[in-house]
């Protein structure tokens, strides 16, 4: 008894939740947006992480310069992307909630566990991903480590449920193929409409509905006239008119509740305005979602893509905003340096195998001066083109006659924090863009930027561009 | 949240569960059957090598926070956001009564554009309110911003309606 009430309750919400864009084939065609973005995030996530941590051997690109901004950009773009499109898409496969009975077999409760994961991971990848953004971290986890390994869990996630649901969306993909239409009637609603008549249902309720407070809200819903169409004329004789006559029903138009409006008419003209219906409720959702998607796109993108500039009115950073035109990531404060930057002492210390050089920064700025036009490009998705001037690392590195294949150790007057000490690959220790910069676009490198002296190379995240230097080291082949 | 318990029926036969019968699910081909076989080896690779990298590289005293923003994510989704979008999109339907359907697709789509936008800028705003110590971090006017973007929406939204109105009458007379 209970539990049948409890399937009768599960089935109600189930068709009141039923809707024309609720079937598998938008969830098929949402799923491949979302799939996508999520193989960016993943593949342009896994470069970033690789640079700031290679494996033994790895050896990256120099070129073209911007490939970091390029990468991280999309990361962020596409990230911010996923927030229309996961909700599109939890919003298609929402009744499957109300999956009756909740588990059918074992194999079953793994898959829906895997999905309840699945869920889980990607709104909280998204949100501390949008939040980090804002330098704001509400959490109590380490965001780097956390985002990195859910990163795994989710395209592992993404990889077993497309093969789990492999059979319907080789089902739509087949349709799409036999009648070119692309229009999938068979909705969620009519699989939960012909359980509703389940004698035991019936013989329980007396009809296919419950009574009481839901039976009323179920009935009031359906009194309201269904969508009309302006353009069922049309439509109707278009070349995507119903190909059966399994018309599908929104949940405005079913069961016992009077289907009025002006296309409750005979039964063709019913079938072809009810389809004509959900096409248009279909397309209005896929509108929603693609004006939704770039809408936050458009709208955020600016701090990274330079035409879009104007438009940008909601992300984290501005072009041209901060010291000398360029944005800071780390303040001069967060890190603690001022004293030690500023102090008349400062030189730089070049070592290799016992030999060490130093260079105050009027000896620096006696070398010969090389200048620049490279991006600092951050792992929080901006970017900012601007011109550097300085001495060349491998001029530096052959003062020392460092080994042409030896790694750097650089590192910051920082007292703390994961980037005080990093190493940069010979790539780039090689490249003739590598700077150590002691000008930034025109002027003497402000505090913030870095002053004396700092890294700046050609296709590396921001946080690598050690500001504040004061020892490069090589590093045994 | 399988879609697996959707698929289409025309009897009151229960459909077989694909994931149940994979062998004699008549959807697949044999290259298909490969590929979902490949994939869902893939993934739950993909899945334990997630799992070790987190206890690899994150405190286990850090763990349950992470699953507990995972279940109070899923909480906030299925009992907060889709309750409210269902409930509106009741009133939208019964608002259908004196309006056109193409009008409520475009009043209903401009809600939703704008929710999804307000989602994303509303932790900026606390963000911002609560500062970060960086006058280049979050150094815009996001307020006025968030009501310039409310109003130009809300008049976009305006002019498309009135639009489909006009034209929706010409035709029916
Ligand atoms: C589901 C989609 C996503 C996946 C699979 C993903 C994956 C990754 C991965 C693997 C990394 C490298 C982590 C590391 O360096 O160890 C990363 C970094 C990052 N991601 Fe995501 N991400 C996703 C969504 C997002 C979103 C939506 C945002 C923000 C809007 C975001 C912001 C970031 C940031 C700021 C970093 C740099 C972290 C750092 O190096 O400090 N991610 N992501």
């Amino acid at each position: 008894m209970v539990q049948l009430i409890m399937r009768q309750v599960m089935y109600e919400a189930q068709r009141a939740l039923a809707s024309p864009v609720r079937n598998p084939r938008m969830a098929t065609v949402i799923g491949r947006l979302l799939g996508l973005a999520f193989v960016l995030c993943f593949g342009t996530g896994l470069y970033s992480h690789f640079l700031q941590e290679p494996l033994p051997g790895m050896h990256f690109a120099t070129r073209p310069e911007l490939l970091y901004q390029f990468t991280q950009g999309t990361h962020i773009v596409a990230g911010i992307a996923c927030f229309p499109l996961l909700l599109a898409k939890l919003y298609i496969v929402f009744p499957d909630l109300f999956q009756q009975p909740p588990v059918k077999s074992f194999l079953n409760f793994l898959e829906r566990a895997s999905i309840a994961l699945f869920v889980g991971a990607s709104l909280v990848q998204i949100t501390i991903g949008l939040l980090n953004t804002y330098q704001w971290y509400p959490w109590p986890f380490p965001f780097r480590e956390t985002h990195f390994a859910l990163g795994w869990v989710l395209i592992g996630s993404l990889a077993l449920h497309i093969g789990i649901k492999l059979p319907i969306i080789a089902r739509v993909w087949r349709k799409n193929a036999d009648d070119g239409s692309g229009d999938d009637d068979h909705l969620t609603d009519a699989v939960a409409h012909d359980r509703a008549a389940t004698p035991e249902a019936v013989r329980l309720f007396g009809s296919s509905r419950p009574t009481g407070v839901t039976g009323r809200l179920l009935a009031w819903i359906d009194a309201t006239p269904a969508l009309r169409v302006e353009r069922s004329r049309s439509s109707a004789s278009g070349p995507d008119a119903p190909d059966s006559g399994a018309a599908p029903q929104t949940a405005a138009g079913t069961g016992s509740g009077p289907a009025s409006g002006p296309t409750a008419d005979p039964a063709a003209p019913a079938r072809n305005s009810a389809a004509a219906r959900n096409r248009l409720s279909r397309r209005g959702f896929l509108t929603t979602v693609g004006v939704s998607v770039g809408t936050v796109v458009v709208l955020t993108a600016g701090q990274t893509v330079a035409p879009l500039d104007s438009l940008n009115a909601f992300a984290p950073r501005k072009k041209g905003v901060g010291q000398q035109g360029v944005p800071v990531n780390r303040t001069s404060k967060q890190a603690d340096v001022a004293a030690d930057a500023l102090a008349a002492g400062w030189v730089l210390t070049v070592a290799h195998a016992g030999v060490e050089r130093s260079f105050s920064r009027a000896e620096l700025l006696a070398l010969p001066q090389t200048e620049v036009e490279l991006p600092i490009a951050c792992v929080e998705g901006w970017s900012q083109l601007a011109r550097w001037r300085g001495v060349r690392l491998r001029d530096l590195a052959d003062l020392v006659s460092a080994d042409a294949e030896a790694s750097f150790r650089l590192t910051s007057l920082e007292k703390k924090g994961g980037y005080r000490q990093t190493t940069m690959g010979s790539e780039y220790v090689r490249d003739p863009l590598t700077l150590v910069a002691l000008e930034l676009n025109g002027e003497t490198l402000d505090l913030e930027h870095g002053y004396p002296a700092r890294m700046i190379a050609p296709g590396r995240p921001g946080v690598l561009q050690t500001k504040w230097l004061s020892r490069i080291e090589a590093m045994d082949v | 949240m399988s879609t697996a318990s959707v698929t289409p029926q025309t009897g009151t036969a229960p459909q077989p569960n694909p994931l149940e019968t994979p062998r004699e699910n008549p959807a697949l081909t044999p290259a298909l059957r490969v590929t979902r076989v490949v994939l869902i080896a893939l993934g739950l690779a993909g899945l334990a090598w997630g799992a070790y990298v987190l206890l690899d590289t994150v405190k286990p005293a850090r763990i349950p926070g992470i699953a507990l923003w995972m279940g109070a994510a899923i909480v906030l989704h299925d009992a907060v956001i889709s309750p409210l979008v269902f409930f509106c999109g009741i009133l939208l339907r019964r608002a259908g009564d004196r309006t056109s359907g193409t009008v409520i697709l475009v009043v209903q789509g401009a809600l939703v554009v704008g929710s999804i936008m307000t989602l994303i800028v509303v932790p900026l705003l606390i963000a911002q309110s609560r500062g970060t110590g960086n006058p280049t971090v979050l150094p815009l006017d996001y307020g006025v911003n968030f009501a310039v973007f409310w109003g130009v929406l809300a008049v976009i939204t305006a002019a498309a309606s009135f639009g489909l109105y006009a034209r929706g009458r010409k035709r029916l007379r």
